[in-house]
């Protein structure tokens, strides 16, 4: 039980607005153990940005928690003060975000903003400066004690990133989310990263919380992968085990439209057909019936997410053979 | 015709729905009102003096007082209001046709004559207004039509700035580049085309810039390098009221009250017809 | 960054020049003699003879200018015709009423209008922000002139809480003396600074940089005044440089209603006397500071941004 690090449990979230309630998420449950890396797949609008803003509490002004929890090492998050919220964020929960070029204020050395984020250590200032130094050269910045004086943009985006990165392992955190930490850099600087990652995971023994559409990445360095679709987890369990054999339809198409998985030369890509559902306006069962091709008249009704096997949870009636009827 | 006597009223019932706005509309409403009819409307003669009635305080039958040679307060501020107007209006139109000809020019023409009139407008821009204007009204000699010049002149870049910006970014937008395929000649594109665009963006500058036109005036008049006494200026009134300060302080409140009337007013309008005029050049585009 | 400073200084010096011999041909445009018109109905042949060998009226004009622009570069602004003394010492001597003038407008008025914008961006759209909002259109529409002579009337003839007249001796005569002048002159830049400054915390406090600083903790507090206000103050610092003509202007009018020593005094004396070379110091000085505390706005602005140093 101790194991277990974070777990979402049942929660669902709306934002109120002038258009009615958008169900950004329903029913969400899944779970990450310490020194685990949990991956999260979903495109635009899945309820990756909002299930970051829940964990971390920092939500906009009209979203609202209609139900679940969101248990860290035991305690609520979601019924925390927010003292006690602040005293985890940087600290317990760090979080590396998908834009390096505007995620680091312009105006501040990172030598002063890396020395800011350690306002919970009670050190002295060059101390956290020698320690701001020894995290620039673990991510691999040259010359880290000069570096430390110079300003966001006299920085590469690849460099801002492994800035980032070092910001969010300083504290030595016990979950580290990583949102779409690559989207934004090129393929090379990106295995660059994912490998700087992979290292400092084994070192800090973090548990990484990975949310990206890349599911090559995800393939390599995550344990377990979360599939998300317009705001419902699909299908969740062990990485190998869902690339080789995947149970939900949305999760297959991904995968077959995956340009790394594509094996002959095509002239046109393969996509899905359709558009994301609209959160304001949901419709009745399933959230994937109107693109999935085997959709059938069960699927007016939402199918639960089951546990197939150990390690593996799907929710799709494709999973459970027909009731014979009477 | 009928096209932009609808763009009016639309723009008008825009700055209505403001309240800012209404109260700014009434507000120069009654002003341009009173500076029209202001022969017809004044009490008393607001030039000819009156001795016996000199320096008396508020009362029911001068509202504001007297002056020193007993003349009707209240009287000099209506007529002051038609002064103001008669240079501000000039003023700011002047400048604004310079201003706008001088700018379109400078943001579709050669790049040089960019420069040049760039420089020109930083230069002119960089003279304290008020200094340059006492030392034009030192060699030149006060009156009604120096003023307008000195006035008109330091406003040119402001007008001509604003006027090569949204030039230079309707150049090459769309249907400018439309035109100059089908082979419109400069004129015509920058009269017909650019003008009506450029035009909205100007007028909020201008009602922006009355208020301080007025305040220029008055402050010349005050320091008696404006207007030539016995011309009434709410400017004179203040000279005469700073000069008497004890003994008829109304003077005072009565030339400083029309003139943060009137910037309020102008003030209120040009806001609102910006809020009016902007989202409504981006629709338009 | 050096090169950066260089470079302003010398646009600075460019409008200056411009600015200063537009200037000097103007008045030697004026119709009419000159001389006589400077010395008046006392001019004696001698005074006339030395006046224009003083001021070479007798050389063509470029040759004027060429040797304005060489007492110039030497510090010489030319003497006073009435006096004797030099232009530069009079100009130089009541320049620090100005500025001391000029500085306490700016600095309480900035003050308080970052300190009401940053509220006002921290409490969007509530009645305190609206009527804030209407009250700084109001205020910055009131010329300071006209504020000076009603504050006049009020706070020093009728309650006679502060003096009318002068600049006053010592530390705190000169603060007493300094009190209705500044607050005429900074009262509609509250208004205008303020909404600058809430516009421009708005937007910064949306940006991706501040979600970060949330996200590692940093106090609230510290996110407003370390992380967003400093980047929110930027506009302020460039609106008041460049707004250095309007503030000379508002100087001049509050100098002749409250009495005080100061440059526009001096250039209003001047002017009414015919004082050519007076005028022709003052109105160089106040260009002049014009145009270096727009080049000193752009100064502090790249000290402020780390950015503004590498543009070019």
């Amino acid at each position: 039980m101790s194991d277990t690090l974070l777990e979402i449990d049942n929660l669902s979230v709306d934002y109120e607005t002038a258009r009615g309630d958008l169900k950004a998420l329903r029913d969400i449950s899944f779970d990450v153990k310490k020194g685990e890396i949990v991956g999260i797949v979903g495109e635009s609008g899945c309820g990756k940005s909002t299930l970051i803003s829940s964990i971390l509490r920092l939500t906009a002004p009209n979203t609202r928690f209609r139900q679940g929890e969101v248990r860290f090492k035991g305690d609520d998050l979601l019924t925390m003060p927010e003292r006690q919220m602040r005293n985890l964020r940087g600290s317990d929960i760090s979080i590396i975000f998908q834009d390096p070029m505007q995620t680091h204020n312009p105006v501040l050395s990172i030598g002063r903003q890396m020395v800011d984020i350690q306002h919970r250590t009670k050190v002295s200032k060059s101390e956290k400066r020698s320690i701001a130094a020894k995290m620039l050269a673990a991510v691999g910045i040259p010359d880290p004690e000069a570096r430390l004086k110079q300003y966001p943009h006299e920085f590469s985006g690849g460099m801002r990133q492994r800035i980032a990165i070092a910001m969010a392992l300083m504290s030595e955190p016990d979950l580290l989310i990583a949102d779409e930490p690559t989207t934004a850099l090129d393929a090379t600087l990106e295995v660059q990263i994912i490998e700087r990652l992979q290292e400092l995971q084994r070192e800090f023994h973090c548990a990484i919380l990975f949310i990206s559409h890349h599911l090559g990445v995800i393939a390599e360095l995550c344990d377990r992968v979360v599939v998300m679709y317009a705001g419902a987890v699909v299908e969740s369990g062990d990485v190998r085990e869902i690339f080789h054999d995947p149970k939900h339809p949305y999760t297959r198409r991904l995968i077959e439209c995956d340009p790394g998985h594509i094996k002959e030369r095509a002239r046109v890509l393969p996509t899905i057909p359709g558009e994301v559902p609209d959160l304001a306006n949901l419709p009745d069962g399933c959230i994937f019936r109107d693109r999935c091709e085997q959709a059938t008249d069960r699927c007016a009704q939402v199918p639960p997410l089951e546990k197939l096997k150990e390690g593996h949870f799907a929710a799709c009636w494709l999973n459970h053979p027909e009731e014979s009827s009477t | 015709m009928a096209k932009s006597h609808s763009e009016l009223s639309i723009i008008l019932r825009g700055v209505a729905k403001d309240p800012l706005g209404l109260l700014g509309l009434i507000i120069v409403g009654m002003i341009v009102f009173s500076a029209i009819f202001a022969a017809w409307i004044v009490p008393y003669d607001p030039i000819g003096m009156n001795i016996p009635d000199r320096m008396q305080a508020p009362s029911l039958s001068h509202w504001l007082g007297t002056d020193s040679l007993g003349r009707d307060t209240l009287s000099r501020v209506i007529m002051g209001g038609q002064v103001a107007l008669k240079v501000a209006l000039p003023a700011v139109f002047g400048a604004m046709a310079i201003g706008l000809t001088l700018g379109m020019i400078a943001g579709y023409g050669p790049k040089w004559l960019d420069n040049f009139l760039m420089l020109f407008f930083d230069t002119v821009r960089s003279f304290p207004t008020v200094m340059f204007a006492l030392a034009v009204v030192a060699l030149i000699g006060p009156s009604l039509q120096t003023i307008v010049f000195v006035v008109m002149a330091t406003s040119i870049p402001t007008y001509g700035r604003v006027a090569r910006t949204q030039t230079l970014t309707l150049r090459n937008s769309e249907f400018i580049l439309a035109e100059r395929a089908m082979g419109a000649s400069m004129t015509r594109i920058l009269g017909v085309h650019m003008l009506p665009n450029i035009i909205g963006v100007l007028a909020v500058l201008a009602a922006m810039d009355i208020p301080t036109v007025i305040a220029l005036e008055a402050g010349l008049s005050f320091l008696g390098l404006g207007v030539k006494p016995p011309t009434p200026s709410w400017g004179a009134l203040l000279k005469d009221g700073y000069a008497l300060i004890r003994q008829t302080p109304w003077l005072v409140v009565g030339g400083g009250l029309p003139i943060i009337l009137a910037t309020l007013g102008f003030t209120f309008l040009g806001e609102s017809l910006r809020d009016v005029v902007d989202p409504k050049l981006r629709k338009n585009r | 960054m050096f090169i950066y400073i260089v470079k302003r200084f010398a646009l600075a010096a460019l409008v200056l020049i411009v600015a200063v011999t537009a200037m000097f041909l103007m008045i030697r445009a004026v119709p009419g003699d000159p001389v006589s018109i400077m010395l008046g109905p006392r001019a004696t042949p001698e005074l006339k003879a030395s006046l224009i060998a003083q001021m070479a009226l007798d050389q063509p004009i470029w040759k004027q200018l060429l040797i304005y622009y060489g007492d110039l570069l030497q510090g010489d602004l030319g003497v006073d015709v009435f006096s004797g003394r030099s232009v530069a010492d009079i100009v130089f001597q009541q320049l620090p009423y100005t500025i001391e003038m000029i500085s306490l407008s700016v600095l309480w008025s900035a003050t308080l209008g970052i300190a009401l914008g940053a509220y006002a961006a921290a409490h969007p759209n509530t009645i305190i922000d609206r009527v804030a909002a209407a009250l700084s259109v109001s205020l910055v529409a009131a010329p300071a002139f006209v504020v000076a002579l009603l504050a006049l009337l009020i706070f020093a003839v009728k309650l006679q809480w502060f003096p009318a007249i002068g600049a006053g001796e010592g530390f705190w005569g000169r603060l007493n003396h300094l009190v209705l002048p500044s607050f005429a002159i900074g009262l509609s830049w509250v208004g205008y600074i303020a909404r600058l400054v809430r516009a421009s915390m708005l937007e910064v406090m949306g940006e991706n940089h501040i979600r970060t600083a949330r996200a590692f903790g940093i106090s609230e507090r510290r996110i407003v005044m370390s992380y967003a206000l400093r980047i929110a103050i930027l506009p302020v610092v460039t609106v008041i440089g460049v707004g250095m003509g309007f503030l000379l202007s508002s100087a001049v009018f509050t100098e002749i209603v409250f009495a005080r020593p100061g440059l526009g005094k001096l250039v209003i004396d001047s002017i009414t006397t015919r004082n050519y070379p007076i005028v022709m110091g003052a109105v160089l000085v106040s260009t002049g500071l014009f145009v270096v505390s727009t080049a000193l706005a752009d100064l502090i602005n790249a000290i402020l941004d780390p950015r503004a140093r590498s543009a070019d």
